[in-house]
């Protein structure tokens, strides 16, 4: 089997797939929520302290109703998304150098590996709490699966990123070959590098790719999409 | 509903929110719990994962030992909307829940009381000028009830009707106690007021029917277009109240809940109410289509500190208030075992209190609370906010 086919395969056509099946997905749920027929009522609950776009801002990012409830919860929460926050900052800086980012100066990739170690703790929580009760009741095989998928995407991401900053066994990929790679599928003129494809960590930087294809292809469609309809069901409790 | 369906996480954070759950801890008594049954159907026929991999979110089709789960899930939420302050994502269940009842609707299994009790308002709207002859004698026998406690001459013109340009149309209920005491109140504010043929509860809502449910709602509507009002009052009822509120969208008269009515009375000095006349502890449940899904908080609050020397605060309290478990048309079925379970929290909030008098502002809350008092050995009074101003009320 011609592997290097299989590896072209997983990091160009499949990379544009999954970024047009994210897009294209995300505005078409958003198109069939906002074009659907209004509900005549309104749906707010109160009181009402803040007004509605700070309340909504505030109930999404700092989501206080965790906060009250279970305050270990609340913390991987915030901890997780603050982390994929800046993970997705890493990974801009994987395509090219921005200054900006580089106001705090640091070596690519952000985070000198905690992000990537606050996303594996967090997921893990996550995905361990759904095997006991009361949550394992109401979990289904979405639940599961997703958090599997993210948790291996992270966890070879995260060894992609720890071997080369600290050159561990001999690890060969600097950050450049990644930024050639990445800025040439910007440019939708793709080309895998050699000091990439050549690698014999190749398999793991192209298994890391194809788990995050994945996922990327499967967030409009599935819960992932409170990540855009928050911001309007919270919306909607605050009319 | 979109909203609803595909952003649950199934984060597990409501789960403990629900009376119901609180009482009898099942799965399917937890709003997320419910909402997934109704979620797994949804999936099912609108979801391309559905058709090719149901396995992925638990998709189930429609067979009978799915719809006893519907029936379990519908007809055990009150449509308190506790849940719902309690959701990251603000997931309204007890919206989900009046979808469960449609199906239940469609698939012939709902509840028959209120189904049928839902068919008569409809029969009534549909032939009122059959009814008016009757009902006119009836409300002309409860004038001097009203007159009595007003301590007036004449009987006459009391409960006005089919009154053109009046300031205010008020929707009472089939009890007499939600038309003599309310009348008192109006009598007493001198207020240009005129009563309903119509009663205020919407059976269509209650047994899931949309059809129903608009049909009936508009019987008033249309009665107050026609009379010209500028005000609908509605009854202590607070799914009726929070009909037309709230869902049945822009409306050309103002709509009042009688609490609000009561408020601006005693603010404007309108009636007069005797101070710190009660004694005894009292304390308030805030119906929940009132308070969390109104904002009518403070106003009832105002009126029973007025009135009572010893007014305790339950707690918690306000949006985090508990439901009483009657909501819902749940009252109206034949589940008691189930509401006293299911009645669990509201029942240790009344006892911390040590109040001896529970006023609420609905009449299911009312039904639920005696029901809670008699179930638990309580011992406390059950009393409207209308009766409790009509007692300490200066004539």
């Amino acid at each position: 089997m011609d592997w290097n086919r299989v590896y072209f395969f997983v990091m160009v056509p499949m990379v544009y797939a999954a970024f047009i099946i994210l897009i294209g997905g995300i505005i078409f749920k958003l198109v069939v929520v906002l074009f659907s027929k209004k509900f005549r009522g309104k749906l707010g609950t109160y009181p009402k302290i803040l007004p509605g776009a700070i309340g909504v801002i505030k109930d999404a990012l700092l989501v206080p109703v965790a906060w009250r409830k279970d305050k270990i919860l609340w913390f991987f929460i915030i901890a997780y998304h603050v982390a994929f926050v800046l993970l997705f900052i890493g990974h801009l800086e994987l395509i090219q150098e921005f200054k900006l980012l580089q106001i705090i100066p640091h070596q690519v990739f952000l985070g000198a590996g905690a992000v990537g170690i606050i996303l594996i703790i967090s997921v893990l929580y996550f995905l361990l709490r759904r095997f006991r009760s009361p949550w394992r009741d109401i979990s289904v095989p979405e639940d599961y699966i997703l958090l599997l998928l993210l948790f291996l995407t992270m966890v070879i991401g995260s060894h992609l990123h720890l071997a080369a900053r600290y050159n561990a066994a001999g690890f060969d990929i600097p950050v450049e070959d990644y930024r050639s790679y990445l800025s040439s599928l910007v440019a939708f003129n793709p080309a895998i590098p050699a000091g990439i494809a050549q690698s014999p960590h190749c398999v793991l930087v192209a298994l890391h790719i194809f788990l995050a294809n994945l996922v990327l292809m499967l967030m409009p469609f599935t819960k992932i999409i409170h990540m855009a309809f928050t911001f309007l069901s919270l919306n909607l409790q605050r009319k | 509903m979109r909203y609803y369906i595909d952003s649950c996480t199934r984060c597990g954070l409501c789960y403990d929110t629900c009376h119901a759950y609180n009482g009898i801890p099942k799965r399917e008594y937890s709003p997320v719990g419910r909402a997934e049954i109704v979620r797994k159907l949804y999936k099912k026929y609108t979801r391309l994962s559905g058709y090719i991999l149901p396995y992925w979110g638990d998709a189930t089709k429609f067979d009978e030992p799915v719809m006893n789960q519907v029936y379990d899930a519908a007809w055990s939420c009150t449509g308190c909307r506790r849940c719902m302050v309690h959701c990251p994502f603000g997931i309204d269940t007890g919206l989900i829940m009046s979808v469960a009842k449609q199906l239940l609707i469609e698939n012939g299994t709902a509840p028959e009381e209120l189904v049928m009790l839902a068919d008569t308002a409809v029969e009534k709207g549909k032939s009122i000028d059959q009814f008016k002859d009757g009902f006119k004698q009836v409300i002309h026998d409860l004038e001097k009830d009203v007159q009595a406690k007003l301590n007036l001459q004449s009987a006459d013109g009391l409960i006005p009707m089919e009154k053109q340009n009046a300031d205010i149309l008020y929707a009472g209920l089939a009890g007499a106690h939600t038309i003599v005491n309310p009348a008192i109140i109006f009598n007493a504010a001198r207020e240009n007021w005129t009563l309903s043929f119509f009663e205020a509860v919407n059976f269509g809502y209650f047994a899931g029917d949309p059809d129903k449910a608009e049909f009936i709602a508009h019987r008033i509507i249309n009665e107050a277009v026609a009379l010209n009002v500028k005000e609908v009052v509605i009854v202590e009822c607070g799914t009726a109240f929070r009909i037309m509120r709230s869902l049945m969208g822009k409306l050309p008269f103002k709509v009042s809940s009688i609490v609000e009515v009561i408020h601006r009375y005693m603010r404007e000095g309108r009636i007069k109410l005797k101070e710190k006349n009660v004694a005894e502890p009292v304390t308030y449940h805030d119906p929940c289509q009132l308070g969390r899904n109104a904002g009518i908080y403070d106003e009832p609050r105002e009126v029973i500190r007025t009135i009572a020397a010893d007014y305790r605060e339950m707690s918690p309290t306000k949006e985090m208030n508990w439901c009483c478990g009657g909501g819902g048309g749940l009252v109206a079925l034949d589940n008691e075992e189930f509401r006293i379970k299911s009645a669990k929290p509201k029942k240790e909030q009344i006892v911390e209190t040590g109040a001896k008098i529970v006023v609420t502002a609905c009449e299911n809350c009312a039904s639920q609370l005696k029901t809670i008092n008699s179930g638990y050995g309580l011992n406390v009074e059950v009393k409207y906010l209308t009766a409790l101003v009509c007692e300490n009320l200066i004539v």
